[in-house]
């Protein structure tokens, strides 16, 4: 009997003194609670001993990960694992770290540190976290494809192909709405944002962008919601504006009690947008490419993933296979292109690029995050460059001191040249965009 | 030699007899081809005896370990090494270690040139060989350092007579531990100093006996003749020790009482090198400040005078290394899943545990953790618990799992040491070993009496992971780093050694003629007995690589894992071994399960002994059955004296093939490498490395590459491995090329003013190995493999694919790729370091520790630490798909969680930069290499690892993985 169904993720809440269950999302099927009391139980049991626990894994990359916030909030994740085994451990491993991390982020963005440290009523707040569900389950079962913000806590950014107009109509839509956060939403990725936007700690403006996804989603034209920036301001709201421009098209703005949701969308948006809509809709038929047409990717690249290390930015594709070889059924799909990507991405990150947010990291949070970075120490030579060949496709990462980069090639592609095809890339993109 | 002892013995007439027979014995062990010698030991069991015979355990099993005669030498070295380089605890006086190891080493050399030879005596008065000895420590390591402490209330009361009347002074009983070792004796032709016996050839006392210090002293009382101390032997142990003083007097040996009559047979009965305790009566002297220099001095002479490897083998001091990592949290624990509530114990569900620490002391108090996950673990997620990671305090300790029916393993290690890729190997093949000495880990862990032995295993395995280089420090060999170690033991293949075939043919029939079991009338056949035991193979290994193989693979691994756990093959290979001899028995894995596939035939249920005979460099492996086809062992029967008798003979009479051996190890590697310093203009920035061709050695290399082509293969003759090892007469001979050469190398000291001086030479020799490669690449096809693997033909063959590389590879090709290679930077030799693991045979090859030294360099060492850490990567994305291959792609699941899928090939750019640059104007150079491993199935399975310059070509890499070892095409 196997509680857990293969590959499915089961998120655990409790509070870390009293062990209170606080919501369980994700699997098809709650975990029994002497499981949830158990797997609890050996983790605080450790506490006490000096010992603190922080993953564990099993045979078919089943795997565990506990993760203690401000003393107050437990998260469990459990993963069920692969049939056969063939999952790559490690990779999940870190997958789940950066999922209890995004999971408190995003209750802390909801409901402030305050109202979490400091429970009083377990019963309300238990009320209180079914407002973070809709992200959390967002988070969790990473419905939208192409969004790597998650993992990589580079903002998904998508490059317009007239960003001066765009950033200037975004920087004049900041001032008039008294603020000085503003950003423009194109399909979920970020096309523009103020200075100040890019200044917020990398893990909120991915937890931003994928608020913002949320209420794209429910369709709604307009929101004024309160939000806590986590690492900004976890114990004090701001309001959080968004507007609907076109479809797939929000902007947004962080302020403080002015301007009104009414006055904002009557007055400001009408003045700083109407004018900007065929920019808008150049944008939007840039579409989940990310690069503008100015970029023209060389026909070998399957999917990428370009990480700007020094504003924290991200642009990833994945071509579709109709605009690449006709469908070569031997290509893997889309999806799983984007998998690949993500796991690759991890794969390199976690055995030979070093990552900008572990560095970033309190102290604390480092120790904790220990296991993931342990081996990229090992090395006495910095890794530069790395390839991997699977039976379905060769991926490349390369690192300069600004840049991340990775790609997915098609295994028709030798060797030898993948190096040349992932310069020529990085290259041909810097130039045209300035990324 | 025999007259040498002949004339001891004539002095000791009680031990006479014994040392002919000793001499007759070891004329025969000498003249090994002929096995007609005495029949068995039986016959002569007093006389003919092995060495090793006390040693046996009860349950049969033996494990003896003798150093050779330039054992101590590089003990000595050993331990001088010690007091500078490592972090030694407890001898903090470094000067006085440093001061007696020169006077060790003075000493060392005089024994080993000018000692008499002194066969080894048997045992007459078989004195206690302190068992622990050999056995687990533990209790035994304070022994040697309490040595200073009071004395012995046994002497005091048993030498009563002593004290009557000689002595006015106030007497006063010390304690010096020095080290003996008789073996060393044995090797010189000097005879035995006249009078002093082995009082003075082994100790290094002198005594007169007062008869002979003229009659007229001659105090007539012969018998009770007290050991005076009427000199020292300079560089003796004696006076080494600095605490014997003349006039002192020998009280006892080893708490055995001694006086002129039996000092003789006492020493002699010391079997083999060991520390033994004398017992001094002294005058009262010394002031404080004496005392405690004395002492000092003293402690420093406890210090292990053998390294810390052969004294943990030994059974001595785990003790102190143990300390040494005692703040380093690691355990291991047998756990016992199931609970009897009817007899309530103190932590009964703990059946094993080792080591008793306070970081190991709170792993274990987490056990519950530990018990509660495996239990649950499993019907969560549907699968077995491999692993946890804790953190205590901040040190990451990785901990893995393996259960076995209702017991749990538990193995816990610091993060950074073993990296939780190479966790669940590391496990593995603990298991494995346990496995393959007890048969399960069951039997291994919970009967009472193997408690010492397991602590003694584990001791061993932690020691191994935690500070490799204190146990093997001084040794002659790099120590190798962490990962090295990790990689390469956790690679399910041993290191195989290419040999010429004619001295592998050679191998291979004296090792068939042993595993005949024809051993005339040594062999029970001879008596119509029916066979003890059944030769199921043997191998063999030099120096610690593997040269001859006659057992099937999972019988070599098993094998291989027990030496590896042992440390036996780098023992071997620092010319430690005097006598090594191993016997227990084993359960190989693979006959253990008794999944025999072919039908009608069934593996026979016999139980399998384990012989391990080691004789200096050499090692030899033998897996033998009893029952089966061989009588049924009964009990537990220790190693019969025949087959140790005809290893030893094998060994023997492999030794004339060592020169041949020894010649293939100093050889050039057969791929030829390259020395990452070469690529790495010390002192030249890079723009200038490109300008002045000579300044950088690849560079005038690559112009050396373009003459020596068309020179061709006169430049192959010429400049082979020979001119590289500078053959002047020989180079000299041939004008032509000569004058090449010397353009080469001239017009590129001339195009630099800059040179570093030792540079030169530097790319002198480049040179000519280049023009060797690079020549015979053109010539023909075997030699196609060019600039990266070049193999001198007939040589020292490739062990795999010598011929298909042959058939394979088509002229054209050849000259395509020479081409190829010659337009690009890559013309040159830019290979560093390669592993290639062929997983059917369990073999793999690797650049011989020689050959890795002879490259020497100074970011050399430390990029093959890189290239390990990373195969230790690579290799774990290899494993990790494994069990995803042979799946259908159909049969995956489409999305989520399938990872990333079967990896063919993984490589990794590493950049490099020189240490300590200090120029602020221009930065550092740079050089970059590639280590990429690459797995394939077809034909074989195999893993190969390789690292070279990035400056090659890619498409040479390619022809490289394909044409170095003939694959994949």
């Amino acid at each position: 009997m196997i509680m857990l169904q293969h590959g499915s993720t089961q998120l655990i809440c409790l509070t870390a003194s009293s062990g209170v269950p606080l919501f369980t999302r994700g699997g098809s099927k709650q975990l029994p609670f002497s499981v949830i009391g158990s797997l609890n139980g050996v983790h605080m049991f450790g506490g006490g001993q000096g010992v603190v626990l922080s993953c564990c894994e099993t045979e078919g990359g089943g795997k565990v990960v506990w993760r203690v916030f401000q003393d107050s909030v437990m998260l469990i994740a459990v993963s069920g694992g692969e049939q056969g085994g063939a999952c790559s451990s490690k990779e999940e491993q870190v997958r789940l770290q950066r999922l209890l991390e995004n999971v408190w982020s995003c209750m802390v963005l909801v409901l402030g540190q305050d109202e979490l440290t400091n429970v009083r009523n377990v019963e309300r707040l238990k009320r209180d976290l079914r407002s973070c569900f809709s992200l959390i389950d967002q988070l969790l079962e990473e419905r939208q494809e192409g969004i790597m913000g998650n993992l990589t806590y580079c903002a998904d950014s998508l490059l317009p192909p007239n960003p001066t107009l765009l950033q200037e109509a975004v920087d004049g839509f900041a001032q008039a709405a008294d603020s000085e956060f503003s950003c423009l939403i194109v399909h979920g990725r970020i096309a523009a944002a103020t200075e100040k936007w890019w200044r917020l700690a990398p893990q909120e403006v991915v937890l931003l962008s994928a608020l913002l996804r949320s209420f794209s989603a429910a369709g709604s034209a307009s929101c004024d919601y309160p939000v806590f920036l986590p690492q900004g301001s976890p114990t004090v709201a701001h309001r959080l504006l968004r507007f609907q421009l076109l479809p797939g098209a929000d902007v947004c703005v962080l302020c403080g009690p002015t301007p009104s949701l009414h006055r904002a969308e009557s007055g400001l948006v009408g003045r700083f947008w109407t004018p900007l809509v065929e920019t808008l809709r150049d944008c939007l038929a840039v579409g989940e490419r990310c690069l503008p047409g100015s970029v023209s990717l060389r026909p070998d690249v399957l999917a990428l993933l370009l990480i700007n290390r020094e504003t924290r930015r991200s642009v990833s594709c994945v071509r579709t296979s109709t605009n690449h070889l006709l469908g070569d059924p031997l290509l893997p799909s889309k999806a799983r292109c984007w998998e690949l990507l993500k796991l690759f991405y991890i794969f390199s990150t976690t055995r030979y690029f070093t990552q900008e947010e572990i560095l970033c990291a309190l102290p604390e949070e480092r120790a904790q995050r220990g296991n993931t970075e342990d081996f990229v120490l090992g090395f006495s030579h910095q890794p530069l460059q790395c390839y991997l060949v699977t039976e379905e496709c060769k991926s490349y990462g390369l690192q300069t001191p600004q840049h991340q980069l990775f790609l997915l090639i098609p295994l028709s592609v030798p060797t030898f040249a993948l190096r040349t095809v992932a310069t020529q890339t990085l290259s041909d993109i810097v130039a045209a965009t300035g990324f | 030699m025999a007259s040498a002892n002949v004339r001891k013995c004539t002095e000791k007439s009680l031990c006479r007899g014994q040392t002919e027979e000793d001499d007759a014995e070891q004329e025969h062990d000498s003249d090994c081809e002929s096995t007609s010698s005495s029949f068995n030991s039986s016959d002569y069991s007093n006389d003919l005896e092995p060495e090793w015979l006390d040693d046996i355990q009860k349950n049969g099993e033996l494990f003896y370990l003798e150093l050779s005669e330039g054992e101590e030498e590089a003990a000595l070295a050993h331990a001088a090494n010690q007091g500078v380089a490592t972090n030694h605890v407890r001898f903090s006086e470094k000067e006085a270690e440093v001061i007696t190891e020169e006077n060790k080493k003075q000493r060392c050399s005089s024994w080993t040139k000018g000692e008499p030879p002194l066969k080894r005596l048997a045992r007459i008065l078989r004195r206690k060989r302190r068992p622990s000895q050999r056995r687990v420590g533990g209790k035994d390591g304070g022994k040697d350092n309490s040595t200073l402490s009071s004395p012995p209330a046994s002497i005091l009361k048993n030498q009563p007579g002593q004290r009557q009347g000689v002595m006015v002074q106030q007497q006063q009983l010390k304690e010096v531990c020095v080290y003996l070792n008789p073996k060393r004796l044995g090797g010189s032709s000097t005879p035995l100093s006249d009078s002093g016996g082995l009082l003075e050839a082994l100790l290094g006392v002198v005594h007169r006996p007062s008869w002979s210090r003229g009659q007229a002293d001659s105090a007539g009382v012969r018998q009770e003749e007290r050991l005076t101390v009427h000199g020292l032997i300079p560089n003796s142990p004696a006076i080494k020790c600095g605490q014997i003083l003349i006039g002192d007097v020998l009280v006892a040996v080893d708490d055995v009482d001694v006086a002129s009559e039996n000092i003789e047979r006492v020493l002699s009965c010391i079997p083999g090198p060991t520390q033994v305790r004398l017992t001094l009566e002294t005058v009262a002297q010394v002031d404080r400040s004496n005392a405690s220099d004395t002492s000092s001095v003293h402690r420093t002479k406890a210090s292990p005078p053998v390294s810390q490897l052969v004294r943990l083998l030994w059974g001595e001091d785990t003790a102190e290394l143990q300390m040494s990592i005692r703040h380093i949290p690691h355990i291991v624990m047998y756990l016992s899943l199931k609970l009897d509530s009817a007899s309530p114990q103190d932590e009964e569900e703990i059946l094993y545990k080792y080591p008793v620490s306070e970081a190991s002391g709170q792993l274990k108090g987490v056990r519950g953790i530990f018990l509660t996950l495996s239990d649950m673990l499993e019907n969560v997620t549907g699968g077995r618990i491999l692993s946890s990671s804790l953190l205590l305090g901040n040190q990451l300790v990785h901990v893995g799992y393996w259960k076995q029916s209702n017991n749990l393993l538990v193995i816990g290690l610091p993060a950074d040491r073993v990296p939780l890729l190479y966790l669940q190997t590391v496990v593995g093949d603990v298991v494995r070993t346990l496995k393959v000495m007890y048969g399960s880990l069951d039997s291994a862990f919970c009967k009472a009496d193997h408690a010492p032995r397991l602590d003694h295993f584990f001791c061993l395995f932690f020691q191994q992971l935690i500070q490799p280089s204190r146990l093997r420090d001084g040794s002659s060999a790099p120590t190798p780093d962490v990962s090295g170690t990790l990689f390469l033991d956790g690679l399910p293949a041993v290191q195989w050694l290419t040999l010429p075939p004619e001295i592998k043919m050679e191998v291979d029939t004296v090792l068939s003629d042993f595993e005949s079991s024809d051993f005339g009338e040594m062999s029970e056949d001879f008596f119509g007995l029916r066979r003890l035991y059944v030769i199921l193979g043997s191998c063999l290994f030099y120096k610690s690589y593997l040269i001859a193989n006659h057992l099937p693979k999972d019988d070599l691994l098993d094998v291989c894992l027990y030496c590896q756990h042992y440390c036996l093959l780098p023992l071997a290979s620092e010319q430690r071994v005097g006598q090594l001899v191993i016997w227990r028995e084993v359960f190989p894995q693979q006959r253990a399960k008794g999944s025999s596939t072919a039908p009608g035939y069934s593996q026979p249920q016999g139980r399998h002994f384990l012989l391990i005979v080691g004789l200096r460099h050499f090692m030899q492996c033998v897996l033998l059955e009893a029952g089966g086809a061989a009588s049924t062992a009964l009990g537990s029967p220790g190693p019969d004296c025949v087959y140790v008798d005809q290893v030893k003979a094998t060994l023997l009479q492999l030794e004339v093939l060592e020169a041949g051996i020894e010649e293939r190890l100093n050889a050039p590697s057969a791929p030829c490498l390259s020395c990452a310093d070469w690529f790495l203009p010390a002192a030249t920035a890079r723009d200038r490395l490109d300008s002045l061709a000579s300044s950088s050695p690849v560079f005038s290399k690559i112009a050396g590459a373009v003459k020596g082509s068309s020179t061709g293969n006169r430049g192959r003759s010429l400049f082979g491995e020979k001119a590289r090892r500078s053959s002047p007469q020989r180079s000299l001979s041939d004008s032509g090329s000569e004058g090449q050469m010397d353009a080469g190398s001239g017009s590129g000291s001339s195009m630099a003013p800059g040179l570093s001086p030792h540079s030169t030479p530097d790319s002198g020799r480049k040179l000519g190995g280049r023009r060797d490669s690079l020549g015979s690449g053109g010539s023909d096809g075997s030699g196609g493999s060019g600039g990266l693997f070049k193999i001198p033909r007939m040589k020292h063959p490739n062990p795999f694919y010598l011929g298909t590389l042959k058939k394979t590879l088509t002229e054209r090709e050849t000259e395509e790729m020479y081409n190829t290679m010659k337009l690009t930077s890559g013309a040159e030799n830019t290979l560093f370091h390669y592993v290639l693991m062929e997983t059917v045979q369990g073999i793999f090859i690797a650049p011989t520790n020689r050959e890795v030294a002879q490259l020497s360099g100074s970011i050399h060492p430390q990029l093959i630490r890189n290239f390990h850490h990373c195969c230790l990567s690579i290799r774990a994305a290899f494993q990790q798909s494994l069990p995803a291959r042979g799946r259908r792609a159909a049969d995956r699941p489409q999305g989520a969680g399938w990872g990333l899928g079967p990896v063919k090939e993984h490589g990794v750019l590493f950049q490099c930069k020189p240490e300590n640059w200090t120029d602020q104007r221009k930065p550092a150079p740079t050089m970059t290499y590639w280590v990429i491993g690459r797995m394939l199935l077809e034909p074989v399975p195999q893993e190969f690892y390789v690292c070279f310059h990035d400056s090659v070509a890619e498409v040479p890499v390619e022809m490289a993985f394909r044409l170095s070892f003939g694959l994949a095409f």
